[in-house]
């Protein structure tokens, strides 16, 4: 009886410590899926301008241009904490590779960054010029996928 | 003693032996540039559509055209398949006019392993906006995402199998003396009737 209450008590004071890690965990993969989608969406409208599937309005494209820019220009190391790849926790497709080769992993996303650097202006004047920045953009987010996310 | 003798005979048809070397050439182009070509992947989807346009003809030319290149050909009785493995070890050509038992499985394996290529290419979303395939919007995206990694699959599988087809080629050449790269080039080929 008093084994199972210390067990109790034990289990319960620890509880909030196990509770807190996860959090930390849940938080960042919440907030990376939230963050990819985010970029999904801008980019989203931005290659459904490029191909004409969206008619090409400039506001709306500098806007898309102007959050990817935003985006990537945003440090992604608090999404990317320990614990969080693929096989560590549920629904992430991020490969442990990215803590393998860190220095790469920060580079893919500093090539991001300077692709959307001035993407906000570039998609300005007309639909012809929307192409050249989803290529670019897209690029970076291709040559990162294969590296460093789970095909599925 | 007559009936025994290898004649040479026109197996392969000109179109047979064009579509052949061009599917060899581009299937290899494509898979290097799926694996190490440039991000925005035109080419590679330009080449993927030629492929398409190979498979539909070889699927046409199963049927209309000559008898070696005939699906009618390409299927043999299971008995004949075990028949052929055992004597297969022989170190003699095997004079087999067209696709011998075995050699139909595999040229039937490869071209549904190419089939599933072309088909997950077209459908795959890589979700880079830049590399979609030209029907993904068509499947819904669980099932383009999907596609994805099948196609990735997909050029595993290719590799094992153009991997397979040299090696064996080796083997006839090498072990049973039977050079099956000339035949595919000029049509000719030594056979026995069976």
């Amino acid at each position: 009886m008093r084994l199972i209450s210390l067990t109790a008590i034990a289990a319960i004071t620890a509880f909030p410590l196990f509770a807190h890690a996860d959090d930390r965990i849940e938080d960042a993969l919440e907030a990376r899926h939230g963050y990819m989608t985010m970029l999904a969406i801008n980019m989203g409208t931005l290659a459904g301008m490029a191909k004409g599937e969206i008619e090409y309005d400039e506001a709306a494209a500098s806007t898309a241009g102007a959050n990817i820019e935003a985006l990537g220009n945003y440090a992604v190391s608090d999404l990317f904490i320990e614990g969080t790849a693929n096989g560590e926790v549920d629904d992430s497709d991020a490969l442990p590779a990215i803590w393998e080769n860190p220095d790469d992993f920060v580079q893919k996303f500093a090539d991001l960054g300077e692709a959307a650097a001035g993407a906000g202006e570039a998609v300005k004047g007309g639909q012809a010029n929307v192409g050249p920045v989803v290529q670019k953009l897209g690029g970076t987010c291709k040559v990162c996928h294969d590296d460093y996310r789970k095909k599925d | 003693m007559a009936e025994d003798q290898a004649r040479r005979v026109r197996i392969w048809d000109p179109a047979l032996r064009a579509f052949h070397w061009l599917l060899a050439l581009l299937v290899v182009a494509n898979w290097l540039l799926g694996k190490f070509g440039p991000n925005i992947m035109t080419l590679h989807f330009w080449l993927g559509y030629s492929i398409v346009a190979l498979l539909a003809f070889r699927l046409i030319w199963g049927i209309i055209g000559p008898e070696s290149a005939r699906f009618s050909s390409l299927f043999h009785h299971p008995r004949s398949v075990t028949g052929y493995l055992r004597d297969m070890v022989k170190r003699e050509p095997s004079h087999w006019p067209g696709h011998n038992p075995l050699g139909a499985l595999a040229v039937i394996a490869m071209l549904l392993v190419l089939i599933w290529q072309v088909g997950t290419g077209l459908i795959a979303d890589p979700e880079d906006f830049v590399n979609v395939g030209p029907l993904a919007n068509k499947v819904g995206s669980d099932i383009a995402t999907k596609a994805d990694a099948w196609h990735a699959l997909g050029a595993d599988l290719i590799l094992i199998f153009v991997l397979m087809h040299i090696a064996a080629i080796l083997f006839y050449r090498i072990w049973k003396n039977e050079d099956l790269i000339r035949p595919m080039l000029t049509g000719w080929k030594w056979v026995r009737r069976r």
